[in-house]
């Protein structure tokens, strides 16, 4: 009788599958045996053994520095976007193409005629994608206190590469960018380093809150529309580089 | 003309977005900047753009004009003297304003100030400088800041300005110097020429000898120009009495006197030369408008073409003129603008800056327009099959970039993968090929995809029907999406 599929569970945060990575491989189980899964997203199968990976911060950072020296920030790069993807192929293919990693090198990340190789791309091409999209078109607010506030909805797991962005652009603001998708938070103090934190659900509706007097949303809605010329209308090229789901929060479509 | 004082900021901003809406570039890219504590902003090279108003254009920058007053009298320009309309004008701090507020809260990615001319270019280009001075040196802004260079100014304030702006752009207006001869009585292509050729030098590092207002010449320069100076400044090859241009000679429109009180009118706002060294980190660009002239395709692209290599820009737009004045010389108001054109000229200007074509490959005297079904690149290969089909595991980067379906992201990505894999169609898709349109002129170990016929006419009907659609809405419902192809005017988006 063939052995049992044996199926990791981790927590869906790069450190949590960074460790679950370091869990599995020093296991030495044959690839097509193993698969890595994020806990919240998995159904339980029948014939499997399961094991519960512990978060281990020590774990994750030997996974991240060994990827980083042997195999180069590129993969890195590559593997840790990757596992910021909402879709739940993500940590098989972040371990495939580490198996490859550790083989070829840095030259992996040139390899799209593998499988894995092609799909890590993909699952990072989507995540840089729509954290672009948000750096696009997320929207600040004045809360009455003189923080900024957005919100946001995103598939991919995005705060990370946005909280990166905002805070190298806003050093002297606090501000704060709600993730409502997946319930946790970004928070930047002025000059120091940003945080994210996990909220519950009532807490981040509690926090969102912007001012009434909306002075410059008032003004950036006259420029919005003053600003397109009517004889070159195309509302179909509008929703094509500005799609239906981004504009929930965006002033300018009337929020 | 009815200049207005007392106007809300809301009415003045609607006024001067209005009138600066005609401008093509709302780009933010060319330059990557780190933020950096006491200061607001950062610069992304890829360009990011903010928002989309419902012409499908990109809004990245706060678009503005400076002032829509103006005493020249243009005859495709909205803003023309002869135009009965309401001016009125910012204040400097009105726009710092502006410009800070909106960037904080993430609408824009920095500022675009154009401006009409009030009394005279110099002065005009002062109050700008007053402007920018107080956004970057008071208000720390750090963000984009792309700013018109208005021919006829004085050398030394352009050069101020370069050294406040991420880029300048000096509008080439029309594409021949003849168009411009019969529409803008006040230009000549000889002052336009003029600044691109300073600020071109300024990014290389040369300032030098510059000539003065009250006569003196500074040289700031060490060692020799980077580029020796051309006697010939034809654009367009075709000759068309153009005089060489040159850095050193007086200005056309005013006289010294007026000239030098207004530079002494702006040093008591702003009197200090910026602190900083990099002139237009993001280069300059310029912009032509397409179909107010009867200029063919080709004097288009060879006039960019001449514009890239002589001046060195980083883009030139084209504008699909859009008719609102009623002249005897222009296109009758209420003219289509000629979108679809547009589309192709983009087209082909990509071609010429990342895929290696020349012009000449592209049109010639004899085919002087590109084709309004096809792209100009799918045209090209369709007349160039003898090169075709080429193996996809073999062939050089240069000639996968001339593959139609293959740009320059994939183009990398297969000379990257070839290195260790043997590439299929299937690896082909998932790199990004577009293969209805490649299949044609590829094959994959000696095979193509499908059996298929090299043959123009077969391969042009096929491609045809795969157009179809999109060049029809193009030109009869201009529902298009705006160069999907090479997406244009906002940042680059990864593919």
């Amino acid at each position: 009788m063939a052995e049992n599929q044996v199926i990791y569970l981790c927590e869906d945060t790069p450190d949590g599958i960074f460790t679950a990575i370091y869990d599995a491989w020093a296991a030495h189980l044959p690839l097509e045996r193993l698969s890595i899964q994020v806990e919240y997203l998995h159904e339980m199968q029948l014939f499997a053994d399961y094991v519960y990976v512990q978060t281990n911060l020590d774990k994750a950072v030997k996974v991240a520095r060994s990827v980083n020296g042997k195999i180069g920030r590129q993969a890195y790069d590559m593997i840790y976007n990757a596992s910021l993807s909402y879709e739940v192929d993500k940590i098989d293919a972040v371990y495939h193409f580490l198996k490859l990693g550790f083989c070829y090198g840095k030259a992996v990340v040139d390899m799209h005629g593998q499988d894995a190789v092609c799909r890590v791309f993909e699952l990072k091409r989507n995540v840089w994608n729509e954290a672009h999209s948000f750096r696009e078109f997320l929207r600040f607010h004045d809360s009455d206190e003189g923080i900024l506030i957005a919100r946001i909805r995103p598939k991919n797991q995005v705060l990370p590469i946005l909280a990166d962005h905002f805070s190298d652009r806003f050093p002297e603001e606090n501000f704060v960018i709600l993730d409502e998708a997946h319930t946790m938070a970004v928070f930047h103090e002025r000059r120091k380093q940003w945080y994210l934190a996990p909220l519950d659900k009532e807490v981040l509706e509690g926090i969102w809150h912007r001012k009434e007097s909306a002075e410059y949303e008032k003004l950036w809605k006259s420029f919005f529309h003053s600003i397109a010329i009517p004889e070159r209308a195309n509302y179909k090229c509008q929703r094509n580089m500005c799609a239906l789901r981004y504009r929930d929060y965006m002033i300018e479509f009337g929020m | 003309m009815t200049i207005i004082e007392d106007l809300s900021i809301e009415e003045k901003l609607t006024i001067l977005s209005d009138s600066a809406k005609y401008d093509v570039a709302c780009t933010s890219s060319g330059v990557d900047r780190k933020g950096k504590a006491g200061s607001m902003g950062n610069t992304a090279a890829c360009g990011i753009c903010h928002s989309f108003a419902a012409d499908g254009r990109c809004i990245s920058l706060l678009k503005i004009l400076y002032t829509n007053e103006c005493i020249y009298d243009c005859k495709y320009c909205v803003n023309r003297r002869s135009n009965d309309t309401l001016r009125t004008s910012f204040t400097p701090e009105e726009i710092c304003e502006l410009t800070m507020q909106f960037y904080r809260r993430n609408y824009i990615e920095g500022l675009f100030l154009s401006s009409g001319i009030r009394k005279n270019p110099t002065q005009t280009m002062e109050e700008i400088y007053t402007a920018l001075y107080l956004l970057r040196e008071v208000h720390h802004f750090n963000g984009y800041i792309h700013v018109k260079a208005i021919p006829g100014a004085d050398p030394q304030i352009i050069e101020w300005i370069g050294l406040l702006a991420d880029r300048m752009s000096t509008n080439l207006e029309l594409p021949t110097a003849a168009g411009l001869k019969e529409l803008a009585p006040n230009k000549t292509r000889k002052t336009i020429l003029m600044p691109m050729r300073q600020i071109q030098r300024g990014i290389q590092g040369d300032f030098g000898n510059i000539q003065r207002i009250d006569g003196s010449r500074e040289s700031i320069s060490k060692g020799e120009p980077a580029k020796p100076e051309k006697e010939e400044e034809n654009l367009e090859m075709i000759p068309s009495g153009l005089q060489p241009s040159d850095l050193r000679e007086r200005l056309l429109y005013q006289d010294d006197e007026e000239m030098l009180s207004s530079v002494k009118e702006h040093r008591m706002v702003v009197s200090s030369k910026p602190e900083r060294k990099q002139f237009v980190p993001a280069g300059q660009s310029t912009q032509m408008i397409i179909g107010a002239t009867p200029e063919n395709d080709y004097q288009i692209m060879t006039v960019a073409q001449a514009l890239y290599r002589q001046y060195d820009l980083k883009r030139v737009f084209y504008s699909a003129y859009i008719a609102m004045n009623d002249d005897s010389k222009l296109p009758a108001v209420g003219t289509k603008p000629p979108l679809l054109r547009e589309h192709r000229l983009y087209q082909a200007d990509w071609l010429l800056r990342y895929y290696g074509f020349e012009a000449g490959e592209l049109l010639t005297e004899e085919q002087p327009n590109f084709n309004v079904y096809l792209d100009p690149k799918c045209e090209w290969a369709l007349r160039h099959l003898e090169y075709f089909p080429v193996e996809i595991n073999k062939a050089t980067y240069q000639m996968l970039l001339r593959v139609p379906g293959i740009g320059v992201k994939s183009a990398r990505r297969i000379v990257g993968a070839r290195k260790s894999t043997v590439l299929n169609f299937d690896a082909l898709k998932r790199i990004g090929v577009v293969l209805k349109r490649a299949h044609y002129f590829i094959t994959c170990n000696g095979k193509m995809m499908y059996q298929t016929k090299i043959d123009e006419d077969y391969i042009t009907r096929r491609i045809l029907e795969l157009d179809r659609r999109k060049n029809w809405e193009l030109d009869y419902d201009v529902t298009f999406k705006q160069l999907s192809l090479f997406d244009d005017f906002c940042g680059q988006r990864a593919k």
